[in-house]
Parts: C-alpha cells; structure tokens; sequence
C-alpha cells in the first residue's frame, strides 16, 4: 500500500485530482453562468411565463449534472486529497478571466437583443397600413439606422481586409434591394392607377349607355390612360430620385462584387479586371503615342 | 358600330348581348389567327438586315469604312460618309430591301461612304471623343479623300454621330464641304425630352465605375421606360393582332433585331458627352473642348442641312433646332418631318421625302469649289431670294430666332407643312 501512495505521489499528473479540480471549475462555471444569466436577462424576465425556467437556463442545469454524474461515475474520493494547492488556484484565475469575457460577451448580445427588439420603433413616424413608397423610405431608414452598422463593425486580423469587402458587398446588396424595391414600386403604380381611372370611365360610359361594344376599343382606352399616367410619373422629381438612387445603389453593388470576384481570382492564375484595365490603359497611351509619332513623320 | 350609333339604338342601355356577340367573335378571330400564326413562324422567315453589299475599304481597331458602290452613274461628284451614332448600329439604314436609305442614295447616283464602329470591348473604355471625332472619323475622312481624290467630302450625321460630325467639321471645315446632320443633339439644355431631363443629375462616374463602358442594354433599358406603355405592351399587342402576316411579322422582326442590337458606348466618350453635353450643355455654345482643341461652331461656314422629327422623344426639336443659328454658315436650313426619332429613316412617308431632299440639296451644291466660293461672296451681298428660300443669311437668322420657334410649333400642329425652311415665313 506504502509503496502504492508513494508510486501515487511521485507521478506529475494525477487523474482524480484533475477530475476533482475541473469539477468544482464546472460548479463554479454553472453558477456563474446562472448568475450572469439571471443579471441580463432580467428585462425579458416579464416575457417569460411565470415559474417556468428558460431553455437556457433549463439546459445549463441540466449539463452541470451530467457532469456531476459522469465525476461521481469516474472518480475515486479516496485520491483527491493530494490534490496541489498551486494547481487548485489555476482554475479560478481562469474562471474569473472567463466570467468577465462571457459577462461582457452576454452584455454585448443583450444590447444587440434589446436593439433588435426596438427594431420598427425607430422609424413609427411612417405608417405601413397602406402600401406606399413611405414604406420603402421606412425600411431604408430602419436599415441603415438599425442594420448596416452591423456590416461597419471593425473587422480584425490577417483577413480583416477580405471580411470588410464581403461586409460591403452585403450592405450594398442590401441597399439595391431596398431602392430597387422602390423603383420597381413606383414603375407599377401607373399600372394599378390606370385600370382604376378605367374602371371609372368604363362606368360613367355605362351610365350614359356609350359602351363600347368592342374589345379592342376598351385596350385603346386603357393604353392611353396607361401612357399618360406614366408620363406624369416620369416627370415627378419623385421618380427621377428613385431612378438615380436605383442606379447608384446597382452601381455601388457591382463594384463591390467585383473586389470580390478579384480576391477570389488573385488566388488563381487569372489576371483580374484591374490587372487588365492597367493594361488597356498602357495600350490606350502607346497607341496615342505611335500614331502621334507617325503623323511627325 | 360607333358607339354613338349603337346608344341610339339601344336608348341608353348596355348591349350587352352586342358585346357578348363581338367577344365571341374577337375569340373566333384569334383562334384562326393562332393557327395561321404558327404557319407563319414555322416558315422561313427573311429577317436579314443590312442586307445591301458593300465593301471595307478601311479598318481601324474594331471600326470599319464600308463603301457602297452608286447603282449606275455617280451623280453626285463629293463623296458622303455617313457617321451614325455609338448607340445602336448604322443597319437601321438599311432595314430591309425597299425601304433602305442606303439604298436609295445607291440609286440616287450617290457615292457613300459608312462608320461601322463595331462592338466596343472593355480595351475601348478609355477612347474619348476626341479619339472618335479627331481618331477614328478623321481617319476615315482621310482614306475617302485620298482614295477617291478629292479635297472635300460631303459629311452626314446621325444623332450623336451627327453630334461627332458638328465636332469634326468644326475643326477641319476645309475637308467638308456640306454637312448635314440629323436627328443631332446640340443643344442639350431642355426639358422637352425626358431624356435630357434624366441625364442632368445623372451621377455617370458612379456608373462607370463600376461598368466600365456604359452597356447598351442598360441604354437600352432605359430608352424602353421614355414609353413603357408603348414600347413594352402596345408594341407586341400589335404584333400579336399581326402575328398571321408573314411580312409583317419579317419587318417586326427586323425592327427589333436592329433595336435590341446595342453595342457599349466606351467610358471616357460616355462620361464627356454626358458632363459636356447633357450637363454643362457646351457644344452649342462654342465652349466644349476635345483633344485640347475648342469647338468653335461659327468656323462651320459650309451649307448645313439640318432635319430632325417633330414627334422625337430622344432627341426633340429644342435639342436640334438652335445649329442653324449658332454656326458660321450663311447656307442653312432647318427640316422637321412629322415623325419620330427612327421614324425618319424608316417610315415609309418620310424615306419618299428624307433621302430624295438630301439628294437635291446635295446637287444643288455639288460644284467645284470656285464656284461655291464666288456664290457665297454674292451671298453675303444680297437677302435671299423667293426662287432659293433655303439659302437665308445670318443677319435674318438672328433677327428672327423668336419667330423662328413660333415656326417650330406650327409646323407640330397637324395641318401646317411639316417641312421648315429657315426664313421661309
């Protein structure tokens, strides 16, 4: 037995004490989450029914004890005694370090939780009740305002340069859906109107028994209202806007995929666009120059 | 039956068994219709445009000088070159057989001469004005006069070739002894068209940026929403009402291969004609500037036909009708048809008309050089006479630019002689 204890002592790593030490690093972290939990979560507290436990806090218990059961399972008390001082320090240290990343990390998501819950509050100066281009100019606002700043964050490290082009490419999709939206919008509101206004004439015209008898003359009808309803839209201000901010934001988009596609190709043994505008432009300038040359001569 | 006729008849009330009876018989109609249609498009279609043979004479990077030989005698001693626009291709000059300017002028004894400026690449994106006006058109007007043995050509433009041509012969007057322009945008400060009021705050960097030249489908795009109504619904309902007419169906069809045939127009030429052009409007002011070089328009001294359509949505008559009054010439005449942008060219009406005038005028003015020199000395001595009402001089031009567009307007209302003489009042 002497011999045993002392075979025991004399090993650099022993598997009870660790087994011991990680569990109480386990109790401590299951505390610790309960407790970091329970602190942020307390404004969504009143969205929980009232005595029931939230998934997270459910599955936080229930990971502790499988632990405890899979230790009691594993371990052997008897060893756990010639446990070092030095090594039972070590998992508090790290257990405070963690405690203060995961709490600042939960603040950060909870920020982002309550900002998506004032997601549409922002913006309840425009009314969505009738379809109108105000919910267009809505959701941009709501976009830029409570989404984009997502897509500016700083990105960090080796390939920080590559994830802020992805993230540029991102919003600016996004913005062209949004405007194009618009655009598209206001291009089919002549339509919607024109077959109202018809509708209308087409019953003033049954009211004074003049209906036309053919089909055709029903198209001519509605062609012209049609015609003439979008010369009205096209020379609001209205359009013209949606127009260049439509063709802006495509633009804005292109350019941006197209940093992408030069990544992707800068891996590959294909010259990208720059590398070949570069080239045209030094083919341009020689060109000039050699015919210039040639008209001296 | 009117409708008119048919409320007599009905004293008010909906026929509706009249209009139940016409639908029966509408459907009736389309039933057949679809049946002969499917003859019709399963046939051997003669969709061919540009169909007239010619020669390339010259070839520079992707643009071509093609040449087409008169049917029978050259009647006309000066050759023509024709620059046609970088939007959308010269073959609408010659649509079909029959209906071809170039054809006509081919009969007409003219020697012509034809930009083909090909399909502009990526490569191309840095070509300026001053490349295709100094570059390409000099060039070419170059290898006409050489070969042919002249010192003078005859210069036609059309739309923003005509453009390209006021341009050139503003700064090589010497090589061209008449120009005509047509359908030519100038004057691009309006708000006639809708055009010219879109491309003001166009933001044309931002869109090169990231195309590089400006797409022609996107041009194209954009030319369809002037009139969506007609351009992307009347249009084909009035194909489908013709879809069983062989020869119609092989016109339409032409029509739209030329319409949907869109070259890019390359970056740098876009991006100036549109700053220059549609924005600063400097061209008709003598102050725009390509190659170092300002084009001034008083040094066009040469005679100046200028047409353009009354109906044209791209390019209205506000845009064309200030030339004749800001060039140096004391030989101009201003011609609007009543008809559109394209109509000019290939409506049948105005083809009888368009391609015969430019002809006489031509002929009219196809003399050595001496004599056209001495003709103009007398010009400048005498007003125009009742039996040469085309030739006005300056003086009456600029006295009379109001009255000038009182004309314009009255030649559009219907009844009133399309055709307007300058001075001619």
């Amino acid at each position: 037995m002497d011999t045993e204890q002392q075979a025991k002592k004399d090993q650099p790593f022993q598997f009870d004490d660790w087994m011991k030490t990680s569990t109480a690093f386990f109790e401590s972290m299951g505390k610790m989450w309960t407790d970091v939990y329970k602190t942020v979560a307390q404004p969504s507290k009143t969205n929980s029914p009232k005595g029931r436990k939230s998934g997270m806090h459910e599955s936080l218990e229930s990971g502790l004890k499988t632990w405890q059961s899979l230790y009691s399972a594993m371990s052997d008390s008897g060893s756990m005694d010639s446990f070092s001082k030095s090594a039972a320090v070590l998992p508090d240290i790290v257990m405070k370090m963690m405690q203060t990343g995961i709490s600042g990390f939960l603040n950060i998501q909870n920020q982002w939780l309550q900002k998506a819950e004032r997601i549409g509050k922002s913006t309840q100066a425009y009314k969505f009740e009738n379809l109108s281009q105000n919910a267009f100019k809505a959701w941009q606002k709501m976009y830029e305002k409570e989404f984009k700043q997502f897509l500016n964050i700083p990105q960090l490290g080796l390939t920080r340069e590559y994830q802020e082009r992805m993230n540029l490419l991102t919003d600016q999709f996004n913005q062209f859906q949004s405007v194009a939206a618009e655009f598209f919008y206001l291009l089919n509101q002549p339509m919607e109107k024109s077959f109202q206004v018809l509708q209308e004439q087409v019953s003033v015209m049954a009211d004074e028994g003049k209906l036309p008898d053919k089909s055709k003359e029903y198209y001519q009808m509605w062609i012209k209202i049609l015609e003439g309803h979008y010369m009205t839209l096209f020379q609001s201000p209205e359009y013209a806007q949606s127009l260049y901010d439509t063709l802006g934001a495509l633009s804005d988009f292109i350019t941006a995929r197209h940093k992408i596609v030069e990544d992707l190709l800068q891996s590959m043994p294909i010259p990208t666009q720059t590398d070949m505008d570069e080239l045209y432009k030094e083919i341009y300038l020689l060109k000039k120059r050699v015919k210039a040359l040639e008209r001296q001569n | 039956m009117k409708s008119g006729q048919m409320n007599q008849h009905s004293g008010g009330k909906i026929p509706v068994n009249l209009i139940l009876s016409n639908l029966a018989e509408d459907a009736e109609k389309a039933r057949t219709r679809v049946e002969k249609a499917s003859d019709v498009l399963l046939d051997k279609l003669d969709t061919q445009i540009a169909a007239t043979p010619y020669e390339v004479v010259h070839q520079e990077d992707r643009v071509k000088l093609k040449h087409y030989k008169t049917k029978g005698a050259q009647k006309i001693k000066t050759p023509l070159l024709v620059v046609y626009a970088l939007i959308n291709r010269e073959t609408m000059l010659d649509l079909q057989p029959g209906k071809s300017v170039v054809e006509k002028f081919q009969e007409s004894g003219v020697n012509l001469y034809m930009i083909d400026w090909g399909y502009p690449t990526r490569k191309d994106r840095y070509l300026t004005i001053d490349d295709h006006v100094n570059g390409y058109i000099g060039d070419m007007v170059d290898v006409i006069l050489a070969r042919e043995k002249v010192k003078q050509i005859n210069l036609m433009g059309i739309c923003m070739g005509g453009s390209f041509c006021v341009m050139y012969t503003a700064l090589n007057p010497r090589k061209v002894k008449n120009l005509i322009t047509t359908v030519t945008p100038t004057n691009f400060d309006t708000n006639q068209g809708l055009l010219h009021v879109w491309m003001k705050n166009l933001d044309v960097d931002r869109l090169l940026k990231a195309y590089g030249n400006m797409p022609g489908d996107m041009m194209n795009f954009g030319f369809l929403l002037l009139n969506p109504a007609r351009l992307m619904i009347d249009k084909y309902v009035g194909f489908m009402e013709n879809i069983d007419n062989k020869a119609f169906v092989q016109d339409f069809m032409r029509m739209e291969k030329w319409i949907f045939d869109s070259p890019d127009v390359p970056g740098e030429t876009f991006r100036q004609f549109t700053k220059d052009c549609y924005q600063k409007n400097l061209l008709i002011q003598s102050k725009m500037v390509i190659g170092g070089r300002r084009i001034d328009l008083k040094k066009i001294t040469m005679p100046l036909l200028n047409y353009y359509g009354i109906y044209d949505h791209l390019v209205p008559p506000a845009a064309c009708d200030q030339l004749t009054a800001a060039v140096g010439s004391k030989d101009v005449q201003d011609m609007s048809l009543k008809t559109g942008h394209i109509g000019i060219y290939v409506s049948s009406r105005c083809q009888q008309e368009f391609t015969p005038k430019i002809v006489n005028w031509l002929m009219k003015r196809d003399q050595p050089l001496k004599v056209v020199r001495k003709r103009k000395t007398t010009a400048k001595k005498r007003r125009p006479t009742g039996s040469d009402k085309s030739a006005v001089t300056k003086k009456t031009t600029a006295k009379k630019t109001v009255a000038k567009k009182t004309v314009a307007k009255k030649t559009a209302s219907p009844g009133k002689g399309a055709v307007k003489p300058k001075g001619d009042k």
